[in-house]
This record gives C-alpha cells, structure tokens and sequence, in this order.
C-alpha cells in the first residue's frame, strides 16, 4: 500500500551554539493510511521536533536543513506559504500537550471551531455552527449547543483536550499528528482521550502520528512503534513484535521503565504514629461581592494516620482535594476544622510563631520542577536556603549541602549553576536536597514525578523510596496515577470530591478494589496487562 | 560578578550609554575645574553663536556661557533625575511588595492609596506641592518622587502577585523562612527586571519633569538646570536655536544613555543569559 506520508532522511539542524548540531538526525518513516504510528522517546529525542517538521512548524531558528517529508507524493518542505497554509488543517491536523496553551482564552469555543472551518471553506456562520455542535457531539461531549457559546477557561483538562480534537478534525484531515496530547491529563482523563482518539480514527479511517514518552500508552494505542533516541529511530515495527520481542537495550529499558501497577511492598508494622490527622476540613468561598459566595469543601472531613519508615498514597483526579490536603498538613493552608496532631502537637490552628520551630520537620517537595526552584538562586544558595533561616553557620551547612547533594545523586560541584542548566528529573533531585537539607521526619511529595518522562519517573521514585529507607522519613505521597502509587505506596488512601472513598494497604487495594470509583481508576492505567515483563 | 559584567558588556547598547553617561557625569563633576567660573557669570553679548571667540556653545540672552550653564545644568539634573528616582522606587518598591504579597484587605487598601495618587493630574499635583514646599532642590526631589511612585509600586504589586503564588515561595515558607527573608531574597530578585527597566525610564522622565518645573520658574532660583535653561531661553528661541536646542539634547542624549544602560542592566541580572 502507498504511504500516505513518507519521512525520508529527515534532518532537523539546531541554531548554532547548542548542545548538538542536529535534533533530527536522518529519520525516515512512513504512515499507512488507516494506521497509528506512535513515535516514542524521551525528551530531547527528537520526536516532537520530527511531528512539528511536518507541519512546518519548527521554533525560530531550528530548520529542516535536508531530507523529505512526501505527503500524497508532493514535499511538503517545498511547498509554497499558501499551499502549506492548504495543507494544514485541511491534510493535517495536529493536537498539542497543553489544550489551554493552545486555545485562545478571549474567544469562544464556537467561535474558534467555525473560523477554522470558514478559512477553508464557504460555508454560512449557521452552517459552520451546525457543523461544529455535530462534531462536539460526535467527541462524546454532552451539550454540544451551550459548549459552542462557552470560554476555554469554563472548561475541564479533558473536556479542553476533547475540544482541540474537534477542532483538529473539523476539516476532515487525512492525518491528525497528536504530540503527548494526555500527558497533562489525569489517568482517568487519559484513557477516556485515548479511547477517544482511537474511535475517531477508526470510524474516519484517517492515519494518526502519536508522540508519547510512555509505553504504556504505545501499548493501548499503537499499531506500529518508532523508539526515537537522540534524534535517530532505533527501533521500528508493529506495536506486537515491538512489545513482545524487543531488539535495541533501548527499548528494553523504555518498556522496563513502566510501572507495572502491581504493588510490591508489604506494609509496615504500625507504632504509634507520628502525624495523625481528624476530621480535617478546607473549604474553598468562590464568588464575591455581588455574585454571592459559595463554599466548596475541598477537603471533607478526612482522616489519616501515618507512622516513620511508611509512606501513604493519596490517589485522586485533579479536584479530589489530595492536595488542598497536602497542603493544609504541610500548614500552605489553614485547614477550617479538625485536628492534625503532630508528635503530640495540633498543629492544624497553631500560629505561625509557634509553628515556625516545627515546620522544618515537615518538608515537601513539590510538582512542578520549574517553578518550585528560585530561578535566580545557585542550587548551592537553594539548598542552604532553610538551614541558614535557622541560623545554621554558612561554612557547616555548605559542607552539609555537599553531602546530600550526593545522597540525590547530583554532583556537589554543581553548587554554583542556575536551576535552568537542569533537567526536569535533576531539577526534581535538587527540589528533595533542599528538603532534606532540614533532616525533616515527615516528606510530602506532591506529585513529584508527573511533569517527568517515564525513565526519569523510575528513577526518581527509586531515590524517593532509598531516601526513606535511609532516613528513615514518613512520606506522604501525593499522585493522580495508580502505578506510581504502586511502585512506592505501603497503605493508599483514595480521594474523591473532598472525600476518602477507600483506603488500605496497597496490595490489598489492588487486589480487591472495594469502591467502584477505586476500580475506574485501575481500569485506566495504559497498556495494563500489554506489557509482558522484559 | 564577572559573569553579570561580561554580558553586560558583551552586546554595544549598555557600553554606549555607559559611556555617554560616564562622559556626563565627569563634565558634570568637573565643571568648576574645566571652566572656572559659574554658570551665572556674564561673559559677553547676549545671543552670541557657537563657536564665537572663547564661547564653544554660544552665549544666552543675558551673554552667559552657554557650555558652563550645560555641565552646571547636568549637576542639577542628573541630582534630581537619580535622587527622586530612587526615593520613589524605595517608595514603591516597599508598598508594591506588601500589597502583592499579603494580598487581601491590605493590598485593597495600600491600591486605593495608590490610585488616590493616580488619579490626580500628577504634574499639577507636583506644582501645588512644590509650589507649597517653597521651590528648592528638596522640595523638587520630594515632589518628583511622590507623584511618581505609584507607577512602581503598581509594578512591583503585580510581579509579587504572581510571584507568591509560585511553588518556589510557598518552598520557601515550608522551609521556616520569615516574610521579610522570603519578601527580599526570595520574591524581589525575581521582580527587578522590571523595576530596572521602570526604574531607568524613571530617571530620564524625572530630569523631563525637572525641567519642566524649571520652564514653569518652579525650580530652585539659585540653581541652573538644563530645564531652566530652556525655559529663560524661550524668549529667543526663534532668533538663536541653540539656547534650546542644546540643553534639549543633552536631556534627550542624558535620558538615552539610562535607558541603555538599564537594557543591560536587565540582561546582566537574568541568569538565563549568563550562560
């Protein structure tokens, strides 16, 4: 069968003065029509750069320097502005990482949908509106008619995401290029936009490019792989031979890399705890002056307990309350009702005074690894930071710094870079040093590995658990997916709504899911059970 | 240091304007050694040209040397323009940061003071206060940096907003660290690019404002700026173009150098370019 798009010896040359000169290095790749190839790699391995070669869409100054990109037979990098401009949306579509990015926030969806459309085509307002309220529907979004006259902002991740793919297909492509379209999703999200993607391509019969750093997702999505790594393919070929038989260490390492969802840790033996948490409660006043407030609970009347050398799961979507909670133990927030009781201490009403002398023992390291570290502080200055609040002596905090840079796995001599010459799982490294630095006993992790690749997510959860063990820490770890939670999680505690709908051991939870709700979230771990062990 | 100096100076915008600035200043220090005699001395026919015997930029319309009045006028200038600026950016810098900061009833509060500055003509506000204070260099100083402020304060509230909301600070609170260690080391250094760049436009529009006041006779009479300059001049400014066109300039070039020297300045601070 004839390709519908043929990559031939594709280089993609970087601007002088970076790390490398090429980002794409002779890629050649091709996409059947009716098939779903998924390019997986880490970042920096090019894929992106590939798909956004395709739409001519590269940054400033990166350009595809030689090679081919034959769509229908006709090359796509020597087409003039105007017939790219055709090309675009009409032959290819393409859905992004983050849909808020992506949509114009001032304009509504309706608006967005039928301009597209209108661009391309002469049809009426009305009928472009038809148009668009029959592809919503056909997303699986309910309301199509009162969706057309909302904002992006009034929308969920999920139902965002749903209406860029609308978007994407109101021109009816040929080849939709969806690059990490769910990785800013929640799992459950995740599978339903999966589910969706994979529908819609068969009931279209259109080719789909998917970028993805997760195995996972290849095994739910796939029919045939392309392993990127430094800018070249690796490994090619159906998604079965890939997963089943795969040939480069690469690829072994990418699939062993994922976490299975099988819990392997046996809980600890319960002393008496160290934070024991009753009836906490936040509520959040929306509204104001004129519209009236209304209180969400998002934290209802939730309890927990949590002893040294354990560390708890709390598993939820975005707006479960997990980390209102989080926040309201680490005292962010100041948690409306119930107690905290801290080494025989409430310290859910304490005022900051008192609280001062305690919060070193409580640490957290947070999600997101680009905004939780002072862009214009050295990691050696980051690190001292909390020691120094308490007056620890310069000299002997330095050469503390030292050592548990070490104990992360970064190298002292660093001290004195800028957080941006990291990478995320470095950046993560550094976020934990600077928390250890106050020797705390409890860490909370909020999310720590959800803006990471799957690779670096491994690793750092292995760190986060050999850190534990070390210093013998009480975690309490925070996380939307299940097969993290699995990899480090004594006992789970499930939220949902503000509420615990169920909580236990993990391997229990696992095993024997009580609540219909814990079972969804299973139920939408990607590739589970694809993925034989490696 | 040696990183912020060298991207400083590694594009030829900030080195231009530190020249051009140093060069101002030296005439400025220098001018009872270059010259000799002060700006109010008469030294000739009124309204002589540049270049006439012994008069490098003309004389005035009382046949003062032009080029001694400009180096003096830079003195005064160059005080008020860096003085007031600084005050008013003490000012704002300091109730900006409370007010992002805190949020809340006191940032409503420390706002509506700030617009009650915002919203009364600054420059007829700055008269009446001048005007009360009797005209002297202080009372120009004091009345510059209160009418202008607000403009940094309104800045520096706005990057502190979102700046607070960042997982660096709520890190810093988690680690025990007091409000004014994480209000100054922690927020400020991330807010300054743009106090900088407001900062140097400030400066340029304070000396603007000087003389302003100055053209208005609301300067200090025993004192000569470029802008009184222009104002005792404007009589004459049809028959002798360079008893205004000169202080002009130097205010224009003046307010130029600031403004490239605070591009570098916003360069230099970013450690994203220090690499």
């Amino acid at each position: 069968m004839e390709p519908l798009i043929a990559i031939k010896d594709l280089i993609v040359s970087l601007p002088p003065g970076a790390d490398r000169a090429h980002a794409v290095d002779g890629v050649s790749l091709s996409i059947l029509p009716n098939e779903i190839l998924c390019i997986v790699g880490e970042s920096g391995s090019g894929k992106s750069l590939t798909a956004h070669a395709i739409m001519r869409l590269l940054p400033r100054g990166v350009t595809a320097s030689s090679g081919e990109i034959l769509f229908e037979g006709t090359d796509v990098l020597r087409l003039s502005p105007s017939a790219m401009r055709k090309l675009r949306g009409a032959g290819v579509a393409m859905i992004f990482q983050d849909p808020m990015a992506a949509l114009n926030p001032v304009v509504t969806i309706g608006k967005q949908i039928t301009e597209q459309i209108r661009a391309h085509r002469a049809v009426s307002e009305k009928d472009a509106l038809e148009q668009a309220s029959s592809l919503l529907a056909e997303m699986g979004l309910k309301e199509p008619k009162a969706l057309l006259k909302s904002f992006p902002h009034q929308l969920s991740g999920g139902q965002r995401q749903r209406v860029m793919i609308a978007m994407a297909l109101s021109l009816s492509p040929k080849l939709l290029i969806a690059d990490e379209p769910t990785t800013a999703l929640d799992v459950t999200t995740q599978a339903q936009i999966l589910k969706l993607i994979k529908r819609i391509q068969a009931e279209r019969q259109m080719s789909v490019l998917f970028i993805t750093h997760d195995f996972g997702v290849v095994a739910d999505m796939a029919d045939r792989v392309a392993v990127m790594r430094h800018g070249r393919v690796v490994e090619e070929g159906s998604v079965s031979d890939v997963l089943g038989d795969p040939k480069h260490s690469y690829t072994r390492a990418l699939i062993a890399a994922v976490p299975r969802g099988e819990s392997m840790l046996q809980p600890v033996a319960q002393d008496a705890p160290l934070l024991s948490v009753k009836d906490l409660a936040k509520n959040f006043r929306r509204g104001g002056f004129f519209s009236g407030a209304s209180a969400v609970k998002a934290v209802d009347r939730v309890s927990l307990t949590l002893s040294r050398g354990e560390t708890l799961g709390i598993v939820g979507e975005s707006g479960s309350g997990k980390s209102t909670l989080a926040r309201c133990v680490i005292r962010l927030l100041d948690p409306d009702a119930g107690e905290m009781l801290f080494d025989g201490a409430d310290i859910a009403h304490m005022g900051e005074r008192q609280l001062r002398p305690l919060r070193r023992r409580i640490q957290m390291v947070f999600q997101d690894p680009f905004s939780s570290l002072n862009p214009r502080q050295t990691v050696g200055e980051i690190v001292i930071a909390g020691p120094r609040a308490y007056g620890e002596d310069m000299k002997e905090a330095r050469s503390r710094a030292a050592d548990i840079l070490r104990l992360v796995g970064l190298n002292p001599e660093t001290m004195h870079r800028f957080p941006h010459e990291f990478s995320g799982g470095q950046r993560q490294r550094i976020g934990l040093a600077r928390a250890l630095m106050l020797k705390p006993d409890i860490l909370i992790a909020d999310e720590p590995v959800s803006a990471l690749d799957v690779t670096v997510q491994a690793q750092v959860l292995k760190l986060l658990d050999d850190v534990r063990q070390q210093m013998n820490l009480a975690m309490l770890f925070i996380t939307h997916d299940m097969r993290v939670a699995a990899q480090v999680c004594h006992r789970v505690m499930v939220m949902r709504h503000g509420q615990v709908v169920e909580s236990g051991p993990t391997r229990e939870v696992f095993a024997a899911p009580s609540s219909e709700y814990t079972r969804s979230l299973l139920a939408a771990i990607p590739g589970r059970g694809k993925l034989a062990s490696v | 240091m040696k990183d912020f100096l060298r991207v400083f100076f590694s594009r030829p915008i900030p080195l231009v304007g530190l020249v051009i600035f140093a060069v101002i200043v030296a005439l400025a220090l220098l001018a009872p050694l270059l010259f000799g005699r002060g700006p109010f001395i008469i030294v000739g026919m009124p309204l002589l040209p540049p270049g006439a015997p012994g008069l490098l930029a003309g004389s005035d319309v009382l046949g003062r040397d032009m080029a001694v009045g400009l180096a003096y006028g830079a003195r005064i200038s160059l005080l008020v323009g860096i003085t007031s600026t600084l005050c008013a950016v003490g000012i704002g810098v300091l109730l900006g940061a409370v007010a992002g900061y805190y949020g809340g009833w006191l940032d409503d509060l420390l706002m509506r003071v700030t617009e009650f500055f915002q919203i009364i003509p600054s420059f007829v506000l700055l008269m009446v206060l001048v005007a009360f204070l009797q005209p002297s260099l202080s009372s120009t100083v004091i009345g510059i940096a209160l009418v202008t402020w607000p403009q940094v304060a309104r800045v520096v509230r706005g990057e502190f907003l979102s700046l607070r909301g960042r997982e660096f600070v709520q890190a810093a609170r988690t680690l025990g660290m007091r409000d004014a260690r994480i209000i100054f080391t922690q927020v400020l250094p991330n807010a300054l690019p743009p106090i900088i760049v407001v900062g140097s436009m400030m400066v340029g529009s304070a000396i603007l404002t000087e003389s302003a006041l100055s053209f208005l006779g609301l300067g200090d009479p025993n004192l000569l700026s470029w802008g009184s300059m222009i104002g005792g001049s404007r009589s004459a400014m049809w028959v002798a173009w360079w008893t205004t066109v000169l202080p002009g300039l130097a205010i224009m070039i003046t307010v130029l150098a600031l403004n490239f020297i605070g591009d570098g300045l916003n360069d230099a601070l970013n450690p994203r370019r220090r690499r």
